[in-house]
């Protein structure tokens, strides 16, 4: 038997599997565009795997980011409350480009007449004002037939305290037009802002039908070739779910690949004692960064998809890990504007035609052809020995870019090289100075076929003591699938003064009636009791304030007596988020459940060493140009002939199939008991 | 390296200025106590040369890039003469007469970053304080005829020495504002952030020295510079004149010359100040120009001290866009994108096919408040408005927009408004007010129905664009006004631009009403399937479509049955 885990990237799709003796192997083949499924299925063929051997198997797609980037859902109708038709289009009204005099606002996904009002009103406090009036949506409906519309969104205001309304118009859309897909807000979340709901509502119409076919057509594969156990979805909020669940809201999954690699490095540090880590993933056409405090990675329902310096996106209003992505990875171009100014990316060559050195018809140089020419890859033992590297190809590319630059081609890759890594270390500022954290007082977890390749660059760039590179790391967000429980995360706007007399039993009344639909969907699903648990948190501000931080509340009864430590939790939470702290009367604002059903996942094993000695790992030795080491004689180990306990120091490089590992002059490397590198980046 | 100093280098030591700047804006939005700092984003940090030159910015909106070196040049030439400038020294000032640009609700602290002592940089940051004492609460009043009624004046002083902070000055600001426990934990908040920029400096100094740095900073000054420069080449050259109405009587006048490297913007043909608020410093009439000349010239993100070397402007001293001490300002936000439009609107009649026609073009500041019905405390909502911009060369505008004035500032969401203030919103979306028409459309403007739910309610907005409407190029048509609409619960209307202090009832609804952008071309040209597309998506009606646009078309269907005479076909 054997635990698998497949991650649908950009470029790549990827396998890691796990054998009940704790064997752990990778695969890697094309992603496939048109049917992302064949990938799957491809890359199980690849690694040698029969699915009726899987005990289990987590999936993580990028089918529903790609199909909105991509424009490619289905034509979607919105019903919303009347006198809101346009919140979709107003958005917030926002300009991020400030200067610009001839902005394009984000375009909505349904135009104007798709968006259908219905009369009804339900007050801030739930309280229905004014009855839904349901007569009205034969006709509606009968537009939207008429307009080939195949899926519905539905969000009315104030539907996060009382959805009542919603819940009527899908009950009575089923009856009419059955066979027609559609969602309302209240199905997704009870968070308050109705641009953010809407359009969330509305992004996760739009890919529904899409996300099912996919859903079915990649289980009944699987199904097809043996498969036996129940194949789970990773999700974006670090857990993973079942099929079933995905498929009732999509929107879910939309960052899911990035969701497990950051998951891994919690997993990791916590495995390894490690408990604050910026985790940064760094691929084929962008790097990732994510923040892990206390072992705990951090989730945001302030999402958006395609939101630039320049551009407001498109909010999502799921929990998603809080992740900083910037255009910036081994295929990223380098090119020459008209002042000279050498930059990096956001375009890449991707997978085809690729950098230069693939000889694939690439001529603009890249991040991967400057890490060539500087000697930090081995152009034998390119993409693992598979391909080998045009340098010639990759001369004449860096020549061409430093004449533009009045450099010599040497200086241009290090240029390359150089402005990437400032790319990357302000990106993980965003996610740790700019959010109130020193990055001093976190251990840098690098992965993706990049991150052993410019961690310690980074890391001494930003005063970091560590590095850790996992094993596997090319293949790292796949493992962190494999080592995540069911997860569902519900958030109910409810506001409640602590001061109120009703405070405990409110707070009692809301978290048990959450635990027990969250239980009960559970039950329903055949899952046991003794699996599920619940974690509580609850936003909360002080009184008419917008900054809120999330506490923890304590489970069981809460009550009169409980408060004041819940209070103090909240002050005291406040003040090391915020610096101070008010004598002003507190709200809760959001409840925040977490429901976890835990699943037999993979305990990661220690991995015993032969008792192969260092020396039998050297592969030989190069000149690396380390930049700001300068150039020294480097020695090259074989990665997977490395084994735990073993330590030596830079200049090094560890090359794996999938991976490089660059260790500057002077800098110790040690093998942990599992297998992951550690990199002590200063004292 | 074959260069001495070689551009990679210069290229992270910019970048990296820049995440200092971004980082000291994290900074203080992160520790600030007033949601209008942190929450409407109403505040801005930069860091300049060692002369005052802006050299990296985290400002969220476009108001606030140009005003923090003028702060800092300020200082410099006060203490710089008598060597009072020490490492460790904050200054702090809010006077528009003297560094602090804008009205004294804005507060401004700067810093000196030393290096083995001498200044290498400055660190600044700006901002919006909820009450600095004056008249009434919130410090800005229409009434106000004298500065000294809109708070306590600081004109570039000290608020540290030697990195100590000075107690009396501490206790001077407590003691002459409203709401000293948030003045207190905002203007630790700037401090911190100040204080965070220094030491960012210092690290890049310490790490390339302080002559690559130095070197660095003019290198990207030079650079911004230059994109302002290329841009402006690609400009007509040639002398462009405007005189404008307003809504309340003027008329306002510019003269703009574009030669082959300069921009001059000449006002000196303007009106007299105002007796009351609304007159804009010599300093922030020079912001207003930087605002317009980006906008026009070269909008892309990097905006520092070189880009604005192009630009001249001219002021006459007396006059609405340079008022004579002790004029009052508190609504001179008003002024600001009344000048911005105006600049525009020279240029863009002169070169249509570069620039887009007029939109809504201003704040729209509403201001209201009473007790929430449901909780029974006082509530206040102050916000700017979203309106339509201008149809453009290459699109129609966008509908429900801030103003030009504006960035990174959210609007509130109905349900949030709601919940904390008690109001309940009936409607937010656009109107069907006519206007706009063109072969690109102006883009909608917004509706907002707030209606009150307790008595005694008040009600204060200061609108332009009321009745001088937003203005089309090129044969489009003008958009709509700016105002708001009271409808009494007993259903009488009533209608506003400019009001003080209006009294609401439970059950009056304020309407807000917000322009519709004007034009840009002629509407019977614009491609008959986008007037189709227009009429199934009700932004305009099939009378419009024929009235305007020459398309005669069926409500029911969309079916093109005809065109009038004007179309050409």
């Amino acid at each position: 038997m054997v635990r698998v885990a497949t991650d649908i990237g950009g470029t790549f799709t990827d396998l890691v599997y796990v054998t009940k003796d704790g064997r752990v192997g990778t695969a890697k083949s094309h992603t496939t565009p048109d049917q992302f499924e064949q990938g799957v299925i491809d890359v199980i063929n690849a690694a040698g795997l029969q699915p009726g051997e899987f005990e289990s198997f987590v999936h993580g797609t990028t089918i529903v980011i790609n199909a909105i980037t991509e424009r490619k859902g289905v034509k979607t109708g919105l019903i919303t409350t009347q006198g809101f038709r346009d919140v979709l289009e107003i958005g917030r009204g926002d300009r991020p480009d400030f200067f610009n005099l001839d902005y394009q606002k984000p375009i909505p996904f349904v135009p104007r007449y798709l968006r259908k009002e219905i009369p009804e009103r339900i007050s801030y406090k739930g309280e229905i004002v004014k009855p839904v009036d349901l007569s009205v949506l034969p006709s509606i409906l009968d537009h939207f037939r008429k307009n080939q519309v195949e899926a519905i969104a539905i969000c009315l205001i104030n539907s996060y305290a009382n959805p009542v309304h919603e819940q009527q118009i899908l009950e009575k859309i089923g009856e009419l037009w059955p066979e027609v897909s559609v969602v309302a807000s209240h199905q997704i979340t009870r968070e308050w802002r109705e641009y953010e709901r809407t359009n969330t509502t509305v992004l996760s119409a739009y890919v529904q039908p899409i996300a099912h076919q996919y859903l079915d057509r990649l289980t009944q594969r699987l199904k097809d070739a043996g498969m036996k156990c129940t194949p789970y979805i990773m999700q974006s909020n670090c857990g993973i779910d079942t099929v079933s669940a995905t498929r009732q809201i999509p929107i879910t999954m939309i960052e899911s690949g990035p969701a497990s690699g950051v998951w891994g490095a919690a997993a990791l540090g916590r495995l390894i004692g490690e408990m604050n880590v910026i985790a940064i993933d760094i691929g084929g056409t962008t790097a990732k960064c994510g923040l892990i405090t206390n072992g705990e990675v951090k989730l945001n329902t302030n999402y958006y998809v395609e939101r630039t310096r320049t551009f407001s996106g498109y909010p999502v209003m799921v929990p998603v890990v809080d992740l900083v992505e910037i255009g910036n990875g081994g295929g990223s171009i380098a090119w020459v504007d008209q002042y000279k100014r050498l930059h990096v990316g956001p375009q890449s060559a991707g997978a085809s035609p690729g950098p230069v050195a693939y000889g694939k018809g690439g001529t603009e140089p890249t991040t991967t052809d400057a890490n060539l020419a500087l000697g930090c890859i081995n152009p034998h033992y390119f993409c693992g020995g598979t391909i080998q590297a045009d340098m010639d190809g990759v001369q004449a590319a860096l020549e061409r870019l430093a004449r533009k630059l009045d450099l010599t081609p040497h200086e241009a890759a290090q240029g390359i090289v150089r402005i990437a890594n400032n790319n990357m270390v302000n990106a993980i500022k965003l996610i740790s100075v700019n959010r109130g954290h020193d990055p001093r007082d976190f251990t840098l977890v690098a992965f993706g076929g990049g991150g052993g390749m410019h961690a310690c660059a980074l890391a001494r760039e930003l005063n970091i003591k560590k590095v850790v590179i996992p094993m596997l790391s090319a293949v790292f967000s796949a493992w962190g699938m494999l080592l995540s429980d069911l997860r569902r995360d519900t958030l109910l706007t409810q506001i409640v003064e602590f001061s109120a007399d009703h405070a405990a039993e409110r707070l009692n009344q809301t978290f048990k009636s959450l635990e027990k639909q969250a239980l009960d969907a559970y039950l329903a699903e055949g899952f046991l009791p003794s699996q599920i648990r619940f974690l509580r948190y609850a936003r909360c501000r002080y009184q008419n304030q917008e900054h809120s931080v999330e506490i923890t509340i304590p489970s069981g009864e809460i009550t009169s007596e409980s408060l004041p430590t819940i209070l103090e939790t909240f002050h005291s939470d406040y003040e090391r988020e915020y610096t101070y702290r008010l004598n002003a009367p507190v709200e809760l604002v959001c409840f925040h459940l977490i429901a976890i059903a835990e699943v037999d996942k993979l305990k990661p094993q220690k991995v015993q060493p032969s008792g192969r000695k260092l020396e039998d790992a050297i592969k030989g030795q190069r000149k690396v140009d380390f930049i700001e080491e300068g150039i020294h004689l480097a020695t090259i180990y074989a990665g997977e002939l490395l084994e735990p306990g073993m330590k030596f120091s830079g200049p090094a490089v560890v090359e794996e199939s999938g991976a490089t590992i660059v260790i500057p002059p002077g800098l110790p490397c040690e093998i942990d008991d599992y297998g992951n590198y550690h990199i002590l980046t200063a004292k | 390296m074959t260069a001495r100093y070689d551009p990679i280098t210069f290229e992270i030591i910019q970048n990296s200025l820049q995440a200092a700047a971004d980082e000291m804006f994290a900074a203080l939005r992160h520790t600030a106590m007033s949601a209008i700092i942190y929450e409407v984003l109403d505040m801005g940090t930069g860091i300049t040369d060692r002369e005052g030159e802006l050299a990296g910015s985290g400002a969220g909106i476009p108001a606030f890039v140009g005003v923090l070196d003028k702060t800092v040049k300020r200082v410099i030439e006060k203490y710089g003469p008598s060597n009072e400038i020490e490492p460790g020294d904050i200054f702090i000032t809010n006077d528009p007469y003297t560094g602090g640009v804008t009205h004294l609700n804005d507060v401004i602290l700067t810093m000196p970053v030393f290096y083995n002592g001498e200044i290498v940089a400055w660190t600044a940051n700006i901002a919006h304080w909820n009450d600095v004492g004056g008249m009434v609460p919130g410090s800005m009043s229409t009434n106000a005829t004298e500065i000294f009624q809109e708070g306590i004046i600081l004109s570039a002083v000290k608020l540290f020495s030697r990195g100590q902070p000075i107690r009396s000055v501490f206790d001077i600001l407590t003691s002459n504002c409203r709401m000293p426990d948030f003045l207190t934990g905002d203007l630790w908040a700037q401090v911190a952030s100040v204080r965070v920029g220094e030491r960012r400096v210092l690290e890049i100094v310490n790490k390339y020295g302080k002559d690559v740095f130095l070197q660095a900073v003019k290198d990207y000054l030079d650079y911004g510079e230059q994109v302002s420069l290329d841009a402006i080449r690609r400009l007509p050259k040639g002398v462009y004149e405007l005189v404008e109405p307003q809504d309340n009587g003027p008329d306002y006048v510019v003269k703009i010359e574009i030669t082959d490297n300069e921009f001059i913007i000449d006002l000196t043909g303007n009106p007299d100040q105002d007796k009351g608020p609304f007159n804009m410093s010599r300093d922030e009439a020079i912001t207003a120009c930087q605002i317009a000349f980006k906008g026009i010239t070269s909008p892309e993100r990097i905006a520092n001290g070189g880009t604005f070397r192009p630009l001249k402007v001219l002021t006459r001293k007396g006059s609405v866009f340079d008022p004579i001490y002790p004029a009052a300002m508190g609504i001179y936000y008003e002024i600001t994108i009344r000048l911005h439009d105006l600049i525009v609107r020279c240029l863009a009649e002169k070169i249509p096919e570069l620039l887009p026609a007029g939109g809504f073009a201003s704040v729209c500041g509403t201001l209201f408040g009473g007790i929430h019905p449901d909780t029974g405390r006082p509530y206040a909502v102050i916000e700017p408005e979203l309106g339509g911009w201008g149809g453009s060369p290459t699109k129609d505008g966008n509908s429900g927009q801030f103003s030009a004035l504006h960035g990174e500032t959210y609007n509130c969401p109905a349900e949030v408004a709601e919940a904390r203030y008690g109001v309940t919103v009936d409607y937010l979306s656009f109107h069907d007010e006519e206007g706009g028409a063109g072969y690109h459309r102006g883009g909608k403007g917004v509706r907002i129905d707030y209606r009150i739910r307790s008595d005694n309610a008040w009600l204060t907005v200061a609108y332009t664009r009321s009745k001088v409407l937003p203005w089309p190029l090129l044969g489009g048509e003008p958009g709509s006004p700016n105002h708001v609409i009271i409808e009494r619960a007993n259903g009488e209307k009533e209608r506003y631009s400019v009001v003080s202090g209006l009294t609401l009832n439970t059950n009056d609804i304020i309407r807000v009403m917000t322009g519709t952008g004007a034009g840009w071309g002629n509407p019977l040209e614009r491609p008959v399937e986008k007037v189709v597309e227009d009429v199934r998506n009700e932004y305009i009606t099939p009378a419009i479509a024929e009235k305007s646009y020459g398309v005669i078309i069926d409500p029911e269907t969309f079916e093109v049955l005809g065109f009038t005479n004007g179309r050409k076909q």
